[in-house]
């Protein structure tokens, strides 16, 4: 149970806004799998932050831990990630929440063009979303940040395992571990590239 | 480098040990045919210098051991003879040069000098065009980020960075790149170019392969 109340009187909207993007992303990926017999992404991992993290999170940034700054200085209290088939699937998600008019991209990080240096590949946005809620500026209808990760089964698969390594920081032959996960992500990402060139080959006929 | 020498005069030996070593190699001596193959069944050289005429086993014949064992580090035979068959036997055995004697020490060092460094030369480890970088030993190709690539893709990127802006044939690849390989057709030429493309593109490369399926392939900068 969350002891700690950063969210305040907001709290109980962050849940609702995120079960509407949820759902719009939702029925619109059950709407092309009808259409086509393909889903747009293959499962999503949706959640509000807790306070506790959230509060932790405001004093780790040198904010203190209220309202405003956990919802207005800080940008991921409503987190969603979306987990992809195909490396092309990614990019056509993105494309999608660009495309809903009270939705606003903040930030966006391309690190499956740009994969970070230990190897880390994943679509990173920051969106500002339209809500019929007060936000904590005091308008309604309010604006909510969210923050948005994409990325393929085998980007998420890498990146799991890598979050868990670095719980083991002290492990002996850490370099040679950091550099052979990185050998691992590029031959996933290799494995990506070629799943998607072998469906676009399978199309094309 | 690791330079084996089978030679059975024992002055000869010496002074070409001094000197050999003298320019930076190690050296081992073998005095015999024998001897020399017992060496070899325990190190790695990167070349081989040996004599012909040489008791126990002769050159001729270590030679034929050493390749017949599937060994093949370069060879430079060492002839007293200057007839041509002899010259003629030692290379068909295997043998990468000959030197008749008497030589001079010059040209002995610089024919090995120049046979290491072609057998390194042929296969170079880094090819670079453009941004991008292969390195064919860890079969990785790297720009702006890295990507594994499939023993065909790096032996077909390989190709084409040797031979940039020219055109490539589909025939001239697959015969180039699936040479030994007789279970698959030149489509497989379309769709490893397919595989490059993508890979060459998910690392922001600033190379692309151009060319149409079945037709001539190049790979420029783009």
């Amino acid at each position: 149970m969350d002891t700690v109340n950063v969210y305040g009187e907001y709290r109980d909207n962050l849940q609702s806004i995120l079960d509407e993007i949820v759902g719009r992303i939702e029925s619109h990926n059950d709407e092309f799998f009808k259409k086509t017999g393909d889903k747009l992404h293959e499962h999503l991992i949706a959640r509000v932050k807790s306070e506790e993290s959230m509060a932790e999170k405001c004093v780790r940034r040198g904010f203190e831990p209220t309202p405003y700054n956990a919802l207005h200085e800080l940008t991921d209290s409503i987190g969603i990630r979306i987990v992809c088939s195909f490396v092309d699937d990614v990019y056509e998600n993105v494309r999608l929440l660009k495309s809903y008019p009270d939705i606003e991209v903040m930030i966006e990080k391309d690190y499956i063009k740009h994969a970070k240096p230990n190897g880390y590949r994943s679509y990173h946005m920051i969106i500002k979303v339209k809500t019929p809620f007060e936000d904590v500026l005091g308008n309604t209808p309010g604006e909510y940040f969210a923050e948005i990760q994409l990325r393929t089964i085998a980007m998420d698969s890498w990146a799991s395992l890598e979050h868990k390594m670095k719980y083991k920081k002290n492990i002996p032959n850490s370099d040679l571990i950091v550099a052979e996960l990185k050998r691992c992500a590029d031959e996933l990402a290799a494995c990506d590239v070629s799943m998607q060139t072998i469906r676009n080959l399978i199309k094309e006929g | 480098m690791r330079l084996l020498l089978a030679e059975d005069e024992k002055d000869l030996s010496r002074a070409l040990t001094a000197v050999l070593s003298h320019s930076g190699y190690t050296v081992d001596a073998a005095f015999d045919g024998v001897e020399a193959l017992e060496f070899l069944e325990q190190n790695d050289y990167d070349i081989i210098v040996m004599d012909i005429m040489m008791p126990r086993m002769d050159g001729i014949e270590a030679l034929k051991r050493i390749r017949e064992n599937g060994d093949y580090t370069p060879v430079l035979l060492l002839t007293a003879k200057a007839e041509v068959d002899d010259r003629v036997t030692g290379l068909d055995a295997g043998a990468d040069d000959y030197l008749t004697k008497p030589f001079a020490v010059k040209e002995l060092l610089a024919r090995v000098k120049s046979m290491t460094r072609r057998n390194s030369g042929y296969q170079p480890t880094n090819l670079s065009f453009g941004s991008v970088t292969l390195n064919t030993e860890k079969q990785e190709a790297t720009s702006e980020n890295s990507i594994s690539l499939a023993l065909k893709e790096t032996k077909l990127l390989e190709f084409f960075m040797l031979n940039p802006d020219k055109e490539l044939s589909t025939e001239r690849i697959f015969d180039h790149v699936w040479k030994n390989d007789e279970t698959v057709t030149a489509d497989v030429v379309w769709m490893y170019v397919s595989f490059l493309r993508s890979k060459l593109q998910s690392i922001n490369a600033d190379i692309e392969i151009a060319g149409e399926k079945d037709g001539c392939y190049v790979l420029k900068v783009i």
